[in-house]
């Protein structure tokens, strides 16, 4: 299991769930994703930083499914996130909480990451250039 | 105590270019200030011009939403150029990047009081204090205006006054009937502007083809520009003759081929609608087989207009992207708003026939459900 310890790039990537779906819009590249399942649950508990082994420990206690199970769909998520920039390494000062128990569990259903690259040309025609305090550029990425 | 002497150090250099730019813009309007009063977005709000260059090109596109005998207004967008004017910008604060062409890449300025905003292709400059209610748009020259500016006057401005005070601009059009309506989503080449039009056309009433303020409780569609975008091949479908088409033309895009502007105000006369409620989303949609919309007995060009249900995940995912990626201000909040919506009104997609007027029926009979 990674110790790795991973939050999402809340500087650079915008979100919002809708009945279950979590759109994710990258200002920094222009792609966006949406992400079902029990997908928006993990993303919830990676706006502090956490590890593999402490989200999972936390959707134990409000997600009824195989453990073996959960580990292996958290760690495809956890990579996908990471490879797609979503994700950035965290630091153990921005530590989730660990949520409550609930007394009525959910079904643990394996996260979807979907991701849309159609309007990357926007962001190309437009790209917006952050200029620093100092008065020089930089990329906003 | 006073601040940290780090922060305390830090010159608000956004916050002194807008300062410098409103000096300017003063300077430039001495003696030759055009003032008019609009509402938009349910707020008043006064133009104001440094003579009649920039007047004459900015005003156009917003004489549908300009009132009288109102009283003075707490917001102002002052627009001056250099060419008519004798008054350049300040220099600039920043180093701008090169641009690609057919590209418009923009250098953004913030401070928590203000943001500036200079476009390094068309060479405008938006400068702005949000809190205060107060931008400054300057361009070169007038005459030269960009197809760009001219397809979008003031967006930036616009976006900047308008967002902390709930209403956010939104890449959507608006249509509907009777003051209600539904707002169509998509990015460029989706099919947006031509069924507005249609809409329009065929009686409806229309608030915008690509831009309107959005406000979420409840949910309103308000005009800004009186203008579309449309490509020859569209303006064609419809019927509109080529004098219909503005000769400044709109340069070719990233997103597909060049398009023209297209005034509704004289093209659907008394359509054009300050404001609508929004009742639902739609996003039209290019079906990638056509043939696959000839029903059972019909000919190719007896086609229907297919409209279903989609999810609010589905309808953010239309709505939002473009929006999102395009505001660059105020994404997080943009998008709460956007995410607002979706959860108030239902989604739908609308797979859209060849025939103008079958697109234009399937709306406007939704519409007339919703009612």
């Amino acid at each position: 299991m990674s110790e790795q310890r991973l939050r999402i790039d809340t500087e650079n990537v915008v979100h919002e769930t809708v009945d279950g779906e979590l759109i994710a819009i990258d200002l920094s590249g222009g792609s966006y994703y949406s992400l079902s399942g029990s997908g928006p649950a993990i993303w919830g508990l990676l706006l502090g930083s956490a590890t593999e082994a402490e989200i999972c420990e936390a959707l134990a206690l409000t997600h009824e499914g195989e453990p073996e199970t959960i580990r292996s769909e958290v760690a495809r998520l956890l990579e996908q996130l990471l490879e797609s920039g979503l994700a950035v390494p965290g630091d153990r000062a921005g530590a989730t909480r660990a949520p409550d128990a609930l007394a009525e569990k959910v079904t643990f259903e394996p996260p979807k990451l979907e991701r849309y690259t159609d309007m990357k040309d926007y962001f190309l025609l437009d790209p917006i250039h952050e200029v620093d305090t100092a008065g020089w550029p930089r990329p906003a990425a | 105590m006073g601040q940290a002497p780090a922060a305390s150090a830090r010159r608000d250099l956004a916050g002194e270019y807008f300062d410098q730019l409103s000096s300017r813009f003063e300077l430039a309007a001495r003696g030759r200030a055009l003032t008019y009063g609009l509402e938009i977005g349910g707020l008043r709000f006064d133009l104001r011009f440094a003579g009649e260059a920039m007047r004459d090109v900015l005003l156009a596109p917003f004489e549908h939403l300009v009132v009288s005998d109102a009283p003075p207004a707490a917001l102002s967008i002052s627009a001056f150029d250099a060419a008519s004017s004798g008054i350049e910008a300040p220099p600039p604060a920043w180093e701008a990047v090169e641009a690609v062409p057919g590209t418009n890449p923009a250098m953004r300025l913030r401070s928590e009081r203000a943001c500036v905003l200079a476009a390094t292709g068309t060479g405008a400059v938006t400068a702005a204090e949000p809190a205060g209610g107060r931008a400054v748009f300057h361009l070169p020259d007038a005459a030269g205006i960009s197809p760009i500016e001219r397809a979008a006057p003031l967006r930036e401005a616009l976006q900047l006054l308008m967002a902390p005070r709930g209403r956010w601009m939104t890449h959507a059009g608006a249509v509907g009937r009777g003051g209600r309506g539904v707002l169509l989503v998509g990015r460029g080449g989706s099919g947006k502007s031509t069924l507005a039009l249609s809409c329009a056309l065929a009686g409806m009433e229309i608030v915008a083809d690509d831009y309107v303020l959005l406000e979420t409780d409840p949910p309103l569609a308000h005009a800004m520009q009186s203008t579309a975008k449309l490509t020859e091949d569209s303006a064609e479908r419809l019927g509109l003759g080529r004098d219909a088409i503005d000769p400044a033309g709109f340069e070719p895009t990233l997103e597909g081929p060049a398009k023209a502007l297209v005034d509704i105000r004289t093209r659907a006369p008394g359509r054009l609608k300050p404001r609508l409620e929004i009742a639902a989303i739609v996003a039209p949609h290019v079906p990638l087989e056509r043939s696959s919309f000839v029903g059972p007995g019909q000919t190719k060009d007896e086609r229907n207009s297919g409209l279903e249900p989609i999810s609010a995940g589905e309808g953010l995912r239309a709505l939002a992207p473009s929006t999102i990626i395009q505001s660059g201000f105020h994404g997080a909040a943009a998008l709460g708003a956007l995410g607002e919506l979706v959860r108030q009104v239902p989604s739908y997609r609308l797979s859209l026939s060849p025939d103008p007027a079958a697109n234009a029926g399937a709306v406007d009979e939704l519409v007339s459900k919703l009612g």
